[in-house]
């Protein structure tokens, strides 16, 4: 959502666009097309970034009001309990048992939201319909489409497949499977349609046939950017397939629940630690991947620097594989960023939030044996994955067609439009909106304010990866029904459960991306006797803030559509009414909420992407 | 300007025995920074006093960055000892930054913070001595204006920049937009890294110029220069070759014979 | 390079072996999935499986040592096979039974009236002799100042105070409970906060009020007296301080079609056998132990003509 950035920043950089655009013009070349990217003199960069973090103002405010005192012995139990995990057989066996069915889920339904997503993609690409038939409108009718699907949280869908079709396995793969596909659509249908045109007009003009010529044209520009996309995909997978155990679609995440139910902690943290290693390993595993297949970086926070840090390029070079580039934006050889003649096309794509900055992403071209190499490496990834998946829908059971058997909806005949109505709709609204802005603003401003704190202690920064692993690896509800145990239910409750979570996850990022950046400002900032976190705060942020805050306004979007998961938590707007909803199975209501919801986060979709577009927009 | 310290110093064999009325600006003796291969600084030794203009010479590779970068404190050399006004670096950080604070370097890429404007990116230099109170209000609100435009006058550039992005601001601006910005600093020794080596002939020889004038009893210079041809300015010129001193000598005792055994054939022009 | 090459190609080979060999196998002994639910999916197999379940109201190890002895001692007395599938809340037990995913569910007051509605033709087999006047605890910390409450009018102490119910679909924890305090004058709002807390289950309000977490909470009597019996109620710290009036809760609801599947007459031979558990036999004493109950007998659907009425009230039944 747009309004994660103060309305006063963003006329700023409105008015800013609008005076200096001239002074753009002279950026001409790729590296001074960085140096173009002009910020407001009235709010500088590096404030902007951190700008978010002023929520944390009232939030302290009202802590005070919220914290009920008990709980706090409770608490300190939970605390020792991360020490002291149950490592009995049975609880370490049954955790094992859980995660690899949340594992099964999660690499399952990411499967297949690729295939679904690769599918719609084609058919929502206007380049495919113009190659086959000449006309666009389907294209843009499918586009459209594809937003319902997208803009309900997976969760929803899970809970949604599980009252039509009944607890099965297919329910949690279809539940995540559905909007990602929808996203990938999305994501790669805009990229499809970025990519020059002219290779495959010459293949069409030298009379091959349709399939081969898209295949040719574009498959292999598509490759990389499809699978460090599918890459950070997976990583969400996991984390959803978690989610949707806890609210009982099983798996690992049903077991949390239920030992937080009981206050089970030893239990818990054994199923914590677990999930912990996997998440680490699986991130760590395609981090691998990406840099050997020298994929686009999941985020391209900050491009290369345009300088020469000859100082530092001996250090530089022998570490990075590839500079920041620009996240799914298709890098690589053969690969022509989008026309940089044409001012647009602007990222309209909600998960490459920088692909306007792909523009100036330097891609390191890899060596033409290592292109081979490459294909045959992914090609053969393919091939071993698909008996691991085979066995995994065996193993656990998994029948599509079971999705078939639709059960009837009780009484949806005796729908009470009136007690619809009811609802204080305005009110289940704002607190949402409240809810999303101020876990947004906790979230990112949080992450670059607490770099900047463990700025001067190296040693520190393990301590805050591990804190931000944890806080991406809980599952919001189970955050906040730890929440519960000190403070009352209620906005603020469910906002810092989301906000820890989210906070995990651009925390994440951020550390990645201000360690890929070169920042030479930083460095002679530091060569001039500023202190470490002033040369942080100047030097490296202010190349980073406008990517991160792009980046940030996704993570609102992403935000609002997951309010709805901390809604257990009370007082927390749509959410909690649809828990209640759905727990008396009121249907009228339910479907009233799901489509509030789906038009509030198409509505946050569209403004998060207007920011983005102003943010990356290039020059 | 007064030249005078310089000349005594500017003995051809180097090291600190020379005789000197006060403490040398910086110091360094028998630094050696280990390389690939062989040394990038092979037990170096020279002395620069307050006034002195000393240019830095040598083909690419010789070691001239890193000799900067160790004279600045961003590079601890394996071996050998550095002073600044005297006083080797402190090993509390915030001593060292205190010590760092009086040495200003020109980049050869400026680092100029490209999203800050103009008169933000001038208050940077002073953020070693300013708090974060000021650090923040930096960013808000236009400060110490005056300073400012005063810095920029010196460079010859118009107060009107100061509200400019520095990205809006051509190459000749950003050069002395980062001039004044060490004038800001007003650091006691200079170090500048190649700050010529992009610039056509004209603009190189404003800028040097402008850089020359900035030496006073209490400043020294110490810059690294591809193209011997600007020495003239210079009081005294290091030659650095593989790492080692070749000469440390008075430019005008410099001739083509010393130019050539530094060089050794290779074309002194620019390439860093 | 040419060696990892090699290696990887070896792989892909093994995996390409291993394709075909997975796929007739079908399950290779690895964990068979969510809960077996639709794993046993009696679709045109020889012997139907009998699913049971339960609302998740006490802690899941208690619920996990007492459902497979029912179902073994059901297995036994009916000579069908039973399995005991657990579901993570009260929602997904509702609509487990209402999507055929479970055949024999313990259900709550509240829980079973909607199970009912959901699925028209369902079964109410029988209750604890205890379930036809159920009572709800009110507790309260020792340390928040509550006092035992004599009367309906008393319920008022609890205004602004922290107030936690059990599950948000409980009918001794959430649905009664709630019932009585607005005959009492007390409206879900009057908490401290605004809003009452909802646990999940009775045995984690019982922890949440004794570690000071909330002032008060209400959890079913049963639960109640036996975590009294067991020391995990510290008396020190939690106290009862009401008893509700009486009115009817748990009971067991089939599947309308248990008859057609598993043979004519097995809805009244279930029914049977689950009213014929006597303290006698050890292994169903040990069940009606931890029912907490001494026998369970016939019950209809008349009998929960009240709870649907508040229900409707409180507005938890459309």
């Amino acid at each position: 959502m747009a309004s994660l950035i103060p309305a006063v920043i963003r006329t700023k950089i409105h008015s800013a666009w609008a005076g200096w655009g001239a002074a753009g013009g002279q950026g001409a070349s790729p590296d001074r097309a960085q140096t173009t990217l002009i910020w407001p003199t009235g709010i500088a960069a590096p404030l902007a970034m951190v700008a978010p973090a002023l929520v944390l103002i009232p939030v302290l405010g009202l802590l005070p009001g919220l914290v009920h005192g008990g709980g706090f012995d409770l608490l300190a139990e939970f605390v020792q309990a991360a020490f002291t995990p149950s490592l009995d057989p049975l609880v370490v066996g049954s955790a094992i048992k859980g995660l690899g069915i949340t594992v099964g889920i999660a690499l399952l339904g990411w499967a297949a939201s690729g295939l679904l997503g690769l599918a719609l993609a084609l058919a929502s690409s206007r380049q495919v319909w113009v190659t086959y038939c000449g006309q666009v409108w389907p294209a843009n009718l499918l586009r459209r489409l594809l937003a319902l699907p997208r803009s309900i949280h997976e969760l929803l869908w899970g809970l949604l497949l599980l009252q039509v079709v009944g607890l099965q396995a297919a329910v949690a793969i279809a539940a995540i499977a559905i909007p990602y596909g929808a996203l990938i659509a999305r994501v790669l249908g805009d990229q499809i349609d970025a990519l020059p045109s002219g290779a495959l007009a010459a293949l069409r003009c030298s009379g091959v046939a349709a399939p081969q010529a898209l295949l040719t044209a574009l498959g292999p520009p598509l490759l990389p950017g499809l699978l460090s996309y599918g890459g950070y995909r997976l990583e969400c997978a996991l984390r959803s397939a978690t989610l949707l155990g806890v609210f009982g679609l099983g798996g690992l995440g049903t077991e949390l629940k239920l030992c937080l139910q009981s206050l089970q902690f030893h239990e818990l943290w054994t199923g914590l630690w677990l999930l912990l290693v996997v998440m680490l390993l699986l991130e760590t595993a395609l981090a691998g991947l990406r840099r050997r297949w020298l994929m686009p970086r999941r985020l391209g926070l900050g491009g290369p620097s345009s300088g020469n840090p000859r100082l530092e390029a001996g250090a530089a070079q022998g570490s990075g594989s590839g500079r920041a580039l620009a996240p799914w934006a298709p890098a690589g050889p053969g690969l022509a960023s989008p026309n940089p003649a044409r001012p647009g096309p602007l990222p309209t794509n909600p998960l490459a939030p920088e692909s306007g900055a792909g523009h100036r992403g330097q891609g390191r071209a890899p060596r033409p044996d290592k292109l081979g190499r490459r294909g045959r490496e992914m090609v053969l990834a393919l091939v071993v994955m698909v008996p691991l998946l085979v066995w995994l829908a065996r193993g656990m059971g998994v029948h599509p067609l079971g999705l078939l058997h639709w059960q009837p909806l009780p009484n949806l005949g005796g729908a009470s439009w009136a007690s619809v109505l009811a609802l204080p709709w305005p009110q289940l609204v704002g607190t949402t909106l409240l809810l999303t802005l101020v876990a947004a603003g906790l979230a990112v401003g949080l992450a670059p304010l607490l770099l900047l704190v463990i700025a001067p202690w190296p040693w520190a920064r393990p301590l805050l990866q591990l804190a931000w692993a944890l806080a991406r690896l809980w599952p919001p509800p189970l955050s906040a029904l730890l929440l519960l145990l000190l403070l009352k239910p209620g906005l603020v409750t469910a906002a810092l459960a989301l906000g820890f979570h989210n906070l995990g996850i651009l925390g994440r990022l951020l550390l990645e991306s201000s360690d890929d950046s070169q920042a030479p400002a930083e460095g002679a900032l530091q060569g001039a006797g500023v202190g470490p976190r002033l040369a942080l705060f100047y030097g490296r942020f202010s190349g980073l803030a406008r990517s991160y805050l792009a980046y940030g306004a996704y993570r609102a979007d992403v935000m609002l559509r997951e309010s709805v998961v901390v809604g257990l938590v009370g007082a927390a707007g749509l959410g909690t009414q649809l828990l209640e909803s759905l727990s008396s199975f009121a249907w009228d209501q339910l479907l009233a909420l799901v489509g509030v919801y789906a038009l509030l986060t198409l509505v946050g979709e569209d403004l998060s992407d207007r920011a983005r577009r102003r943010l990356l927009a290039p020059t | 300007m007064s030249a005078a310290p310089a000349s005594e110093l500017g003995q051809p064999s180097p090291g600190p025995e020379a005789p000197r009325q006060e403490l040398p600006w910086l110091e360094l003796s028998q630094i050696t920074v280990p390389g690939r291969g062989r040394p990038r600084l092979d037990r170096v030794s020279l002395a620069i006093g307050g006034g002195e203009r000393v240019a830095l010479l040598g083909p690419s590779g010789a070691g001239k960055s890193s000799l900067l970068a160790v004279a600045n404190g961003l590079l601890r050399p394996a071996s050998g000892s550095l002073r600044w006004l005297g006083t080797p670096p402190a090993r509390s950080g915030r001593a060292r930054r205190r010590q760092q604070a009086r040495i200003g370097t020109l980049w050869q890429d400026l680092r100029l913070i490209e999203e800050l404007s103009v008169q933000q990116n001038l208050n940077s230099a002073r953020l070693a001595a300013w708090g974060w109170p000021r650090a923040l209000l930096n960013l808000l609100w236009p400060l110490d204006t005056a300073a400012n435009r005063d810095a920029l006058a010196q460079v010859d550039l118009g107060a009107e920049l100061l509200d400019q992005p520095v990205s809006a601001l051509s190459g000749g601006q950003r050069q002395r937009v980062a001039i004044a910005r060490l004038l800001r600093q007003d650091p006691d020794l200079l170090l500048a890294d190649e700050p010529l080596a992009s610039l056509d002939p004209r603009l190189a020889a404003e800028l040097l110029q402008l850089l020359l004038n900035q030496v006073t009893p209490r400043r020294a210079l110490l810059l690294s220069l591809h193209r011997p041809d600007l020495l003239a300015g210079f009081d005294r010129a290091i030659g650095l070759r593989h790492g080692q001193v070749l000469f440390d000598q008075p430019t005008r005792t410099i001739g083509p014979a010393d130019l050539e055994a530094l060089y050794g054939g290779e074309q002194p022009d620019s390439g860093p | 390079m040419a060696i990892r090459e090699r290696w990887a190609a070896v792989l892909a080979g093994l995996s390409l072996v291993l394709l075909p060999a997975v796929l007739p196998e079908g399950n290779p002994g690895g964990p068979s999935l969510v809960p077996p639910a639709r794993a046993e999916q009696p679709q045109g197999q020889a012997k139907p499986v009998l699913r049971i379940g339960a609302i998740p109201d006490q802690k899941p190890e208690k619920l996990n040592r007492l459902y497979p002895l029912v179902a073994a001692e059901l297995e036994r007395q009916l000579g069908v096979p039973v399995t005991y599938v657990p579901v993570v809340d009260y929602t997904a037990a509702v609509t487990a039974f209402r999507t055929g995913d479970l055949d024999l569910v313990w259900f709550g007051g509240l829980t079973g009236v909607r199970a009912r509605r959901q699925k028209p033709g369902a079964q109410v087999l029988a209750q604890r002799d205890i379930d036809v006047a159920f009572h709800s605890i009110f507790i309260a910390n020792t340390g928040s100042g509550l006092k035992p409450i004599h009367d309906l009018k008393g319920l008022t102490e609890l205004k602004g105070k922290r107030f936690t119910f059990g599950s948000e679909s409980s009918t001794s924890g959430r649905l009664m409970p709630q019932y009585f305090l607005a005959k009492g004058g007390v409206k879900l709002g009057d908490f401290a906060g605004g809003a009452p807390g909802f646990s999940g289950s009775h045995d984690t309000t019982i922890a949440l009020v004794q570690s000071g977490a909330y002032d008060a909470g209400v959890v079913n009597e049963q639960v109640w007296r036996t975590s009294l019996h067991d020391g995990r109620a510290n008396r020190a710290k939690v106290v009862a301080i009401w008893r509700t009036p009486g009115y009817p809760d748990y009971h067991w609801i089939g599947q309308p079609n248990l008859d057609q599947r598993f043979g004519k007459g097995f809805s009244r031979k279930l029914q049977g056998a689950i009213i014929s558990w006597r303290t006698t036999n050890p292994e169903q004493k040990q069940i009606l132990g931890l029912f907490g109950a001494q026998q369970f007998s016939k019950s209809t659907a008349a009998n929960y003509k009240q709870i649907e009425q508040v229900g409707r009230q409180i507005g938890k039944i459309h």
